[in-house]
């Protein structure tokens, strides 16, 4: 299962021309850092919540949904663009190698530029937050939550019919979740019946995750959701793969 | 070699099927050059995508030296050399670096070297830095023939190789296809220029709404339909096509028109005329 490994590293090289571009850069901090001026510093500052100040609960958030939307849509994406207008993703079918390698490269892939969305945010977050810092939790829900979401970007990136698709499981998957799942305000505070369906959202989880300092009940519930989640998406994506005919 | 039976290719919502390869059947030799000839939406381009692994198909079999391709992809995979018609290079990394990746997918050893010779063989080592966006039509067509060869497959398929290229650099790539040959490599490519048919292949299929309507040698072929053709204007000034068998035939016939008449060899376009009855565009 070695294949996974040319796949990883054509991704890393694009990436690595992009990143060269300062646009990019800027466009993958510009929505967390707005959220961070206009609700961390704005309209949150005073506003103390889950007995810490504002700004250290909402860090973690913008983290977990940074990492959500990077993985999710760099992946779902380019999957797209490569497989139905630049058919680059044809040659990683015709080449002789297992459908799970071609999953886990784009996996990791995805996941890696998720994690340097993610550790952009942190830095600023480490900055302008005295209380924020780092566990050991918060990096294995990081890394947990790129991969999930990197396999998410996966499904979508081969179910899409055309590339306008995917902004339509962007508008009813990423953005209610970025908003609903606890990233700015506790679940707690929605309306009782929305809390029931806010659960089903990965993200939900992976915010109760990454704010805990030790791994209590709740936080081994939601690693296990989060874990089941990953395990689904991660076969389904794979089986797409294997059964991809033109 | 390659062996194909009652290939079937269908697509469309289960309701309302509707049929793009039809039991096509057809066996090409070892280091035999087989050319698809036929129009726009035939069938050509399904064909190959069936034989390389892309597409599955509804009914029949084939089989790449010997090997099932439905049964055992990863076999064909490994024999195989592609050359679709549409440019699939990675448009933002340079010649080497794309050869490189394709390369650690096919596993291939001795990489550097490899990509070294293969870059050589189409004339773009001194280009192999340069990011592939930058690269002309004819560039690309190039690296995708090398990138194909890099693994120095027992079978190439080229679709419509040289779609869109200047007579020169068309002509360059039929000499890579010939050397393809002599090193007796079995190539299949498909193609709408009759010239290029003629000069590659040591055999035609002419495939018209999913179906091989005939297959055989270009001469064979030219011979089935009659070898001599008149060329000469009507009375409104369109040019008639009259096919003779033989050369006393077509003299005999021509005595008998008026001026403006030429007496030529009969080619493949005139037998694709003359079984499908349209041009090939």
């Amino acid at each position: 299962m070695t294949g996974w490994y040319p796949i990883f590293l054509r991704e890393m090289l694009l990436f690595k021309r992009k990143l060269f571009k300062l646009g990019y850069l800027f466009s993958a901090m510009v929505v967390p850092v707005i959220y961070l001026i206009t609700f961390g510093l704005g309209v949150g500052r005073s506003m103390p919540i889950e007995g810490t100040d504002y700004l250290t609960f909402l860090i973690p958030g913008l983290v977990a949904m940074s990492s959500m939307t990077n993985s999710y849509t760099w992946v779902a994406s380019a999957l797209n663009l490569n497989r139905l207008y630049f058919k680059t993703f044809q040659v990683l079918v015709q080449a002789p190698i297992n459908p799970f390698a071609i999953m886990i490269g784009e996996v990791l892939a995805g996941m890696a530029k998720g994690l340097f969305a993610s550790i952009l945010i942190i830095t600023v977050g480490l900055l302008v937050a005295p209380l924020f810092h780092l566990s050991w939790l918060l990096i294995l829900t990081l890394m947990l939550n790129c991969f999930l979401f990197a396999c998410l970007g996966v499904i979508v990136g081969m179910i899409t019919k055309s590339h306008e698709d995917t902004s339509t499981y962007n508008n009813f998957l990423i953005m209610p979740m970025s908003f609903f799942s606890g990233t700015f305000f506790p679940v707690s505070r929605m309306p009782e019946p929305l809390q029931k369906l806010i659960a089903i959202f990965p993200l939900t989880h992976t915010n109760i995750l990454i704010r805990k300092s030790a791994l209590d009940s709740q936080g081994l519930l939601a690693l296990a959701i989060l874990l089941a989640y990953t395990i689904a998406f991660f076969f389904l994506g794979s089986r797409l793969i294997r059964k991809y005919s033109e | 070699m390659i062996s194909v039976s009652g290939l079937i290719k269908r697509y469309g919502p289960a309701d309302n099927r509707f049929t793009v390869v039809d039991g096509v059947s057809f066996h090409i030799a070892p280091g035999t050059v087989f050319g698809l000839l036929g129009p726009n939406g035939a069938g050509k381009s399904t064909i190959i995508r069936m034989l390389t692994t892309l597409s599955r198909p509804d009914g029949g079999r084939c089989l790449i030296d010997g090997i099932d391709v439905v049964l055992q992809p990863m076999e064909i995979k490994k024999r195989i050399g592609v050359v679709p018609q549409e440019n699939n290079l990675d448009r933002e990394l340079s010649a080497r670096e794309n050869l490189m990746i394709y390369g650690m997918l096919h596993r291939v050893v001795h990489l550097p070297e490899r990509i070294s010779a293969a870059l050589g063989a189409v004339s773009l080592w001194e280009k192999r830095d340069v990011v592939v966006s930058h690269f002309s039509g004819g560039m690309q067509r190039r690296l995708l023939i090398a990138r194909a060869l890099l693994t120095e497959p027992t079978v190439l398929f080229l679709d419509e190789p040289t779609i869109g290229l200047d007579p020169q650099i068309r002509r360059q790539l039929w000499d890579v296809i010939r050397k393809c040959r002599r090193a007796g490599r079995t190539v299949m490519l498909t193609t709408h220029y009759i010239e290029e048919a003629e000069a590659l292949c040591d055999m035609i299929g002419i495939v018209a709404a999913g179906r091989m309507i005939a297959l055989d040698s270009p001469e064979n072929l030219k011979k089935t339909i009659g070898e001599y053709v008149i060329d000469y204007p009507d009375e409104d000034g369109n040019q008639i096509q009259v096919i003779c068998r033989t050369r006393e035939e077509a003299h005999e016939k021509a005595r008998a028109l008026a001026n403006g008449i030429t007496i030529r060899r009969s080619n493949l376009e005139d037998v694709f005329i003359k079984l499908t009855g349209e041009k090939i565009e």
